[in-house]
């Protein structure tokens, strides 16, 4: 092996999932690499990046960290076996899920958890009071957004009830991770989430038949078309997550960007990085293994320069090698968005994201825009004048003279005329940093109050919950080998 | 049991429809008084108002336009005088209040703001004035802001425009005072209604944190002291401005 050491950390071996010691070194060819060995299972490496520069330039970034308000585990393992949170987490939760069900109507290649239809789980409503209740509190009273996913949320026999219950306990977002299977067919269910304010995140993988069926297992363009259409037409906040896999739709992520930017239900883009984790994605060819910075250099070139690497920032709320975002003013004559980085500096957004892992009209954001008016206004410069209407238009949207409208309008609002790109690389048992896994901010939520970071979850975690396996893996179990804890035996939060 | 202040005055709110115009209508409806209010531009809160009023006994003139527009309110007045026989108090309520730096400020805002906020209050005072000093009496009271005090940044046109008021309403008392006409101003500070429900949280908590009262004013609270501003129970106060802000 040769190379530049970068640093080194604690992995899992891809075969027993033990933790094992990891190096991440750059090769000469300017790629980075862990490498790692299981005593058992020998040597192992996987490409994590194909940029040093950008890796280590991004590694730098130290995130704003905030502790989580209640530790459940004392560290008796090591991470990511004492979850959750344990002693060493480093930040609290932005982003909770929580697992309503764990009925299915797909059954996708890519799928990276555990679907259960015969005699499906689905959550009980105060089951999902006491989340949402110890979420409030360890939040101070005040909640961002909230997840919700399965399976197929939308599947969920009382669906709107836990929405409008989340949505009393004053919650920003509340949003349903979606096939859009059941909601292209179910327009009085769409217009019923439109009703609650709640938001979809759809999965929009591809345009093309081939990669459908290898990702999803079917063609459901026209279903996602129409299940966009239905959104559309009843006004719901929409995410399009799409997963990003080498060879399959690498090439598409400028289109479904443009196609993003262009629907008015459509707020955000959240792509993923594909990972080998659940009941399909862990036997999913791993030749689809793709990079964030590739992402990022795929979108430069198929949005023809749109959105450059540099445009994205780490968020401060996570590893910064975990999510990358790039928020954009939108044209509403037509013309190409503008990105943030175009008139702040990336430590201005930054800061201003320092609170959150969504955009908010903060303090800290209301005075870099005021700054970034002023510079636009008295320094001008390429494309200032068009940058300036549209910051005028999004102020006259959130603020409108006309008739007040309410603090959630307003927000609502703002996020019509500012579409953010998020770049979210999961780890599985190949790429897994513990370095990255202290500071995660997403993370599966129990009635009890514990949590389980996202990524620990997949790897470790999900298989064991009888709520979701019909033969759940007994905690010693590991995929190709075994290890027994000598302490105790370990019990999964949720069966607490 | 509360006293009825306004019993049978004549009483014109402008920008009655919603927020603290139509608290000022329903407080001088409950204390008595006969109400008219306009409104520029949803009909549907015009409606609700009127409905409110009907519903506190007190069946309400409501007159639809811009108080920019000097026909409007001639032909407003007109209509008051043909109806009610004179107008015994003013309410110069209606403003537009818009969030923009000056960097973003342009002349077409510039002069809106100040077409509702000051012009309008300038013609439906002269207009009303005609009547007023017929009757040898009357109050007019203009809304102020506390924008226009120094304590909080506001965008420069609403700013400019609620101060203008101020010299406004203490040239015009100084004026009018000989025909026992009482020109006042009231300014009231963050309300629980209007700019309040959109502004970021941060923005109020840094209200509440600067206010001795620790929280919003309550629409219904301004329109009591309102209530008491036009009626005959204030028999000296003129010219004077009325800051309504918790203590800021």
């Amino acid at each position: 092996m040769t190379g530049r050491l970068i640093h080194s950390t604690t992995s899992l071996c891809r075969s027993c999932k033990n933790a094992v010691a990891a190096s991440v070194f750059a090769r000469d060819d300017g790629t980075v690499w862990m490498h790692k060995r299981c005593a058992v299972h020998g040597a192992q490496e996987v490409q994590l990046s194909s940029s040093a520069d950008w890796y280590q330039r991004t590694r730098a970034v130290r995130p704003r960290r905030v502790a989580p308000a209640t530790i459940k585990q004392p560290i008796e393992h090591g991470c990511p076996f004492d979850c959750g949170p344990c002693e060493s987490h480093a930040q609290k939760i932005r982003l909770p899920v929580v697992t309503i069900t764990s009925a299915c109507n797909l059954d996708c290649p890519i799928c990276y958890v555990h679907n259960k239809n015969d005699d499906a789980y689905n959550m009980a409503r105060a089951d999902f009071e006491k989340i949402v209740a110890h979420l409030q509190t360890d939040h101070g009273g005040e909640l961002d957004i909230i997840n919700l996913t399965g399976g197929e949320p939308t599947l969920h026999p009382h669906l709107p009830e836990l929405i409008e219950l989340a949505r009393a306990h004053g919650i920003h977002r509340v949003t349903v991770c979606s096939n859009g299977v059941r909601l292209a067919k179910d327009e009085a269910l769409v217009a019923r989430l439109a009703a609650l304010g709640a938001r979809v995140a759809l999965s929009f993988d591809t345009f093309e038949a081939d990669a459908d069926v290898a990702l999803q297992g079917a063609n459901l363009l026209a279903t996602k078309l129409r299940c966009l259409e239905l959104l559309d037409e009843h006004g719901v906040d929409t995410t399009l997550i799409p997963v990003m896999t080498r060879g399959v739709n690498q090439h598409e992520v400028g289109r479904i960007i443009e196609f993003g930017l262009q629907r008015s239900c459509v707020r955000h883009l959240e792509i993923h990085t594909m990972t080998f984790t659940g009941q399909s994605g862990a036997s999913f060819d791993r030749a689809g293994r793709i990079s964030m910075y590739e992402v990022l250099q795929e979108i430069e070139r198929t949005t023809a320069g749109l959105l450059r690497p540099d445009d994205f920032v780490p968020s401060p709320c996570a590893h910064p090698l975990c999510y990358q975002i790039a928020y954009l003013l939108v044209d509403p004559a037509g013309g190409p968005p503008v990105p943030f980085t175009r008139f702040l500096s990336r430590d201005e957004i930054y800061d201003a994201l320092s609170d959150r892992l969504y955009l908010e009209p903060t303090a800290r954001l209301e005075d870099a825009m005021r700054g970034a008016i002023d510079r636009l206004w008295a320094e001008g410069g390429p494309e200032a004048e068009r940058t300036l209407g549209l910051l005028r238009g999004l102020l006259a949207a959130m603020f409108p003279s006309e008739r007040p409208i309410s603090r959630a309008e307003a927000l609502a609002a703002g996020e019509r005329a500012v579409k953010a790109i998020y770049v979210h690389s999961h780890m599985d048992e190949d790429t897994f940093d513990t370095e990255r896994a202290v500071d995660c901010c997403d993370s599966n939520c129990y009635p009890d109050g514990s949590s389980i970071p996202v990524c620990n979850y997949n790897v470790l975690y999900r298989d064991k919950e009888a709520h979701f396996n019909q033969t759940p893996q007994p905690w010693s179990a590991r995929e190709g080998g075994q290890r027994t804890f000598p302490a105790r035996a370990h019990v999964l939060p949720v069966l607490r | 049991m509360a006293p009825r202040r306004l019993e049978g005055k004549r009483c014109l709110v402008t920008g009655g429809s919603r927020g603290l115009g139509r608290a000022l209508c329903e407080a001088f409806a409950h204390h008595g008084a006969r109400v008219a209010f306009t409104y520029s531009r949803n009909q549907h809160d015009a409606d609700d108002a009127r409905a409110a009023l009907q519903a506190a006994g007190c069946e309400p003139l409501v007159f639809h336009g811009s108080v920019a527009d000097s026909a409007h309110v001639q032909a407003t007045v007109a209509a008051l005088g043909s109806a009610w026989g004179g107008i015994d108090v003013l309410v110069n309520n209606a403003g537009v209040q818009q969030i923009l730096p000056i960097a973003l400020l342009e002349e077409a805002d510039w002069d809106s703001v100040m077409d509702v906020n000051v012009k309008g209050t300038y013609l439906f005072s002269r207009a009303v004035l005609k009547l007023m000093i017929r009757a040898r009496g009357g109050h007019i009271l203009n809304i102020g802001s506390f924008a226009s005090e120094r304590v909080i940044e506001a965008p420069v046109h609403y700013a400019a425009a609620k101060s203008a008021l101020r010299g406004f309403t203490e040239a015009l008392a100084r004026e009018v005072g000989r025909y026992r006409i009482q020109v006042n101003m009231l300014s009231p500070g963050l309300l629980d209604v209007g700019l309040a429900q959109m502004l970021p949280r941060h923005r109020i908590q840094e209200y509440l944190a600067q206010g001795s009262m620790g929280r919003l004013g309550q629409a219904r609270e301004l329109a009591e002291i309102a209530a008491f501003m036009v009626s005959d129970d204030n028999t000296f106060m003129t010219a004077a401005k009325i800051v309504a802000d918790g203590g800021l």
